[in-house]
């Protein structure tokens, strides 16, 4: 049971890091295109 | 209609009676294919394989052979034109289409040309005996101008771009790898003599074969009129 | 806020609960070993987001060759990069899965042998692209490779899988039929599809826009 919940809590790890990098991303882009 | 073909026929002559005077890439195929057979031959032999895998074995060497030989010559019939510069000129003179259809013959022949000398030749060296000939023959046939079909339209592309040698290999055989599973699968079942699989096989090729034929005529054009 | 953000922002939580929710939420289903049932929550998404991708970039390799205009290349060449990606994330996600049920990471069933094939597709198109140096030759020659390439799919797809016996469980393409699944199996995994098509949306039209900025830069520079 720990091991789901060490797997579930690496692979919210990894989704929320990826989800706020894109997002990050995003910003700049437009951040340029309206310049 | 018969315009396009008088002239693509005159492509493929042209083709093959240039091939006839140099001969470099019957060389590349018959040399590739005959020591890669000479290779397996003499390391497996007709004697060393169990009986339950032979027929599924040697009908996928068979292939390897045949489709390894096709990534060493199948190429030369447009490297060729923009090596010696005559595309430029084979543009001016014929139809898109024309050209197109012609080098699909020329490979087509070509392949016909290998396969003739290499299949009995690996009959005989490995005791490769289809209990179903017809279907076997239908399966070189049909697997065959599927091959240079999609051979054709990849020499078309990589002619165009600067390292040829290799990514003619690299773009075509991922392309190729599901028509290597659809005629092994029927060579399998010619040896065996397992109709099923057979008519199955023959099917896949002849779709996948039409489909690629079509597609590459299709997008013929727009690489060569780049 | 702008309706963009706000869809991101459902993005966001939505995943979140699609990843409890295949932990915590989903009994093991029957027919797998051990916990093996969830990994399916991630490795059927990212096999169809890779085929989708695929899709996009032939759709879009047919408009440039239409039109002619750069940003259809963008597109196409932005949406095969995702189509890579999420290729190789379904055959390690899918290796993964083969070693616990069938103790072997790589046996070369048939729908391994098609991801690979599908894996070695878009390799050869960014070697295609690489060996090209004039952009618009560029752009024709590997969207006619990627029209191409698109057709062998659904071979790939339907043929290969029936022509030969598979290890792979049927009712991975059937879920549909839900014959050995419970609700609760399919509710999740539709929601996970409908996630991670959502994430694939997301950072196609962010990779298009920074592609394009680039383009337009570089014309400007021209």
């Amino acid at each position: 049971m720990s091991d789901l919940l060490g797997l579930a809590l690496v692979t919210l790890i990894i989704w929320v890091g990826l989800f706020a990098y894109v997002y990050r991303v995003d910003r700049k882009v437009r951040r340029l295109e309206e310049s | 209609m018969w315009r396009l073909v008088r002239e693509a026929l005159a492509v493929t002559a042209k083709d093959l009676k240039a091939e006839f005077r140099t001969r470099v890439a019957l060389n590349s195929l018959g040399l590739f294919a005959l020591t890669t057979l000479a290779a397996v031959s003499y390391t497996i032999g007709p004697y060393r394989l169990h009986e339950d895998d032979r027929p599924f074995l040697l009908s996928t060497l068979l292939w390897i052979v045949l489709f390894f030989a096709s990534m060493a010559g199948l190429d030369r019939s447009f490297v060729k034109e923009e090596e010696s510069h005559t595309a430029p000129l084979l543009r001016l003179s014929a139809a898109p289409h024309a050209v197109w259809l012609g080098k699909l013959l020329y490979n087509v022949v070509l392949l016909a040309m290998l396969m003739t000398v290499l299949v009995p030749l690996y009959g005989v060296l490995m005791g490769f005996r289809p209990q179903l000939m017809v279907s076997f023959v239908a399966i070189l046939a049909l697997g065959g101008f599927a091959l240079a079909a999609t051979t054709t339209i990849v020499a078309a592309i990589i002619s165009r771009a600067m390292t040829r040698g290799a990514l003619f290999s690299v773009l075509s055989l991922p392309l190729l790898l599901p028509l290597l599973i659809f005629v092994i699968q029927g060579t399998t079942g010619s040896v065996t003599g397992d109709t099923e699989t057979v008519s199955n096989a023959l099917r896949a090729v002849a779709s996948f074969g039409g489909i690629m034929t079509v597609v590459s005529a299709l997008l013929f054009p727009a690489v060569w009129n780049d | 806020m702008k309706i963009g953000d706000i869809l991101k922002w459902i993005l966001l939580v939505w995943m979140v609960a699609v990843i409890v929710a295949s932990f915590f939420y989903v009994h093991p289903a029957e027919g797998f070993i051990g916990e093996s049932s969830r990994i399916v929550f991630f490795h059927v998404p990212t096999a169809w987001v890779s085929v989708l991708a695929f899709l996009i970039s032939c759709i879009t390799s047919v408009m440039y060759l239409r039109r002619r205009d750069p940003i259809d290349d963008v597109r196409a060449s932005v949406s095969a990069g995702l189509g890579l990606l999420f290729c190789f994330l379904a055959t390690v996600t899918g290796a993964v899965f083969a070693r616990i049920m069938w103790n072997a990471y790589w046996n070369w069933d048939p729908r391994q042998t098609s991801i690979t094939i599908l894996l070695l597709i878009y390799a050869a198109y960014f070697a295609l692209r690489g060996a090209i140096a004039d952009p618009e030759r560029r752009a024709t020659l590997s969207a006619v490779y990627a029209i191409l390439a698109f057709v062998t799919v659904p071979f790939l797809v339907f043929v290969v899988p029936r022509i030969y016996w598979s290890l792979h469980p049927d009712t991975i393409i059937n879920t549909r039929g839900a014959n050995e699944f419970d609700s609760r199996y399919t509710q999740v995994l539709m929601a996970s599809l409908a996630g991670f098509t959502g994430l694939f949306v997301w950072l196609y039209t962010v990779g298009s826009r920074v592609e394009a900025i680039r383009l337009r830069r570089r014309q400007e520079v021209l």
